[in-house]
């Protein structure tokens, strides 16, 4: 039997193991390819997508219980091909190296500055446990984080 | 014949009983612990019950004698649900401190508690220390145990059983959970002391029940420094100082993350560290 699963707001019927973790989906058979499956433990957050809007680590989420629910990965935020402000932020303070944490950041972000505007760097640090970054030493991620979450409060 | 594996959603506590129980169903609770088994080496198993469709093993229920936790509760939503509930600031801490912010929004109580070998448990060791109970359904029918007792048999029991329920006493107890972690937050703590105690009218330590998770492979409780602490003040250097005197009492797991001795050695600090929080709690 198919599962139907709703990604970035379409629907795809899939035939794998209900079992399967959602990252070899969205990777193996729909080329969304911006989460990445590095640690496949929970631990790293590179694989990080959107479920109803809260950040799930989707290396460990068995399609079976992303069924029916609304999945956004990194490719579903942007609108009309347009960064989301964030994404701009994180451009603009020239933060990135060389990237394999940033989808699985930008998501866990875009979620807790969405429910957080005023978050404080704290706050913001305590949102990233799950994102493990080894190349930026994390302050300048949430300079920008900071900056974004200013610019939408102003 | 089966000749693909079956997910089934059971929609009550009645439906997921006779999943697991008769219809030979693994539960599935949160799945971080189960979509790991490659990494250990294990198989997955043929058939899954989705425990998280049936409404009442999502619950807690706060009343004037306890407190109820359906198994299927996440880590995230029992933080939410004990904020401000006299008594289990332990138990609060624990489930806002496990793991990191994605894993609390689906991994639940009773996959904590359950997940068979993992001893880095944080609820197991809140959960002892607050003189929980677990309810367990199988085919001998239901039964209710602490959750000590659970857990010092949870290597040997059949498979075909499901945890429905913990239940926690309501009490005028004070409650502190410290955990060590390698980075600051989310890895697993090498070391757990979780604590509940009663005091008497003059402000000293009438009981004390103390837990010990991830030291060795199974959460227990900690007798010698319960007894040390009756009488006593809440006193952290004090407290570091009778646990420092008792370390012979454990015999600490190797593992990759930290030698035996090293989770042993680290004890005394988070005695200091949960007496701290107690403290505070006065
Ligand atoms: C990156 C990461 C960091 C973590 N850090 C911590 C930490 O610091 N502290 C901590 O305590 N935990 C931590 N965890 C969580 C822990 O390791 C387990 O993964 C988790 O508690 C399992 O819960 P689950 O609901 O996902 O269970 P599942 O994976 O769904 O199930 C686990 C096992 O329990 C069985 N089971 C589940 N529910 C029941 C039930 N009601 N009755 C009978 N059997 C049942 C399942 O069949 C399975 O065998 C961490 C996990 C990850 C991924
Ligand atoms: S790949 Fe999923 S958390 Fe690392
Ligand atoms: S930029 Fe390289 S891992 Fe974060």
């Amino acid at each position: 039997m198919a599962l139907s699963l709703t990604i970035n707001g379409e629907v795809f019927a899939s035939r794998r193991d209900p079992m399967t973790p959602l990252i070899d989906v969205l990777r193996e058979d729909l080329a969304l390819t911006g989460a990445k499956a590095v640690c496949r433990e929970g631990f790293c957050g590179a694989c990080m997508v959107l479920i109803d809007g809260r950040p799930a680590v989707s290396c460990l989420t068995p399609i079976a219980l992303a069924e029916g629910r609304d999945i956004r990965t990194i490719e579903g935020l942007g609108r009309d091909g347009e960064p989301t402000p964030l994404q701009q932020a994180l451009e603009a303070q020239d933060v990135v190296q060389c990237g394999m944490c940033f989808p699985g950041m930008v998501v866990t972000l875009t979620a807790f500055l969405a429910a957080e505007p005023g978050a404080t760097r704290d706050e913001i640090k305590r949102a990233l446990v799950g994102n493990i970054c080894r190349c930026t030493g994390y302050e300048r991620i949430i300079d920008a984080a900071l900056v974004c979450a200013a610019g939408a409060r102003d | 014949m089966r000749n693909a594996r079956f997910v089934c959603m059971p929609r009550s506590v009645e439906e997921a009983v006779a999943a697991v129980v008769e219809g030979g169903a693994n539960p599935l609770a949160g799945a971080t612990w189960i979509l790991r088994a490659p990494l250990r080496g294990e198989a997955l198993a043929e058939g899954y019950a989705v425990l998280g469709g049936a409404e009442d093993l999502c619950a807690v229920e706060i009343g004037e004698a306890g407190i109820r936790i359906g198994a299927a509760v996440t880590h995230a939503a029992l933080s939410v649900a004990l904020v401000g509930v006299e008594g289990f600031v332990g138990l609060a801490q624990a489930a806002s401190e496990a793991a990191n912010p994605a894993v609390r929004e689906v991994a639940t109580v009773g996959g904590n508690l359950c997940a068979a070998g993992f001893a880095a448990s944080d609820l197991a060791p809140a959960l002892i220390a607050a003189g929980a109970e677990v309810e367990i359904h199988s085919a001998a029918g239901v039964e209710r145990q602490s959750v000590e007792a659970f857990l010092a048999a949870r290597a040997t029991r059949p498979p075909g059983w499901l945890m429905t329920r913990i239940f926690a006493p309501c009490s005028a107890r004070l409650s502190a959970h410290a955990r060590l972690p390698l980075r600051q937050a989310g890895d697993y703590p090498v070391a757990i002391l979780s604590l509940s105690i009663e005091r008497r009218a003059d402000g000293a330590i009438a009981s004390a029940r103390v837990a010990v998770g991830s030291v060795e492979p199974v959460a227990r409780r900690w007798p010698g420094l319960e007894q040390a602490l009756e009488g006593q003040t809440l006193d952290p250097d004090a407290a570091a100082e009778w646990a420092r005197a008792r370390l012979g009492d454990f015999e600490g797991r190797d593992g990759v993350e930290a030698p035996g001795w090293y989770r042993t050695q680290v004890l005394p600090g988070l005695a200091r560290a949960a007496f701290r929080s107690l403290r505070a709690q006065v």
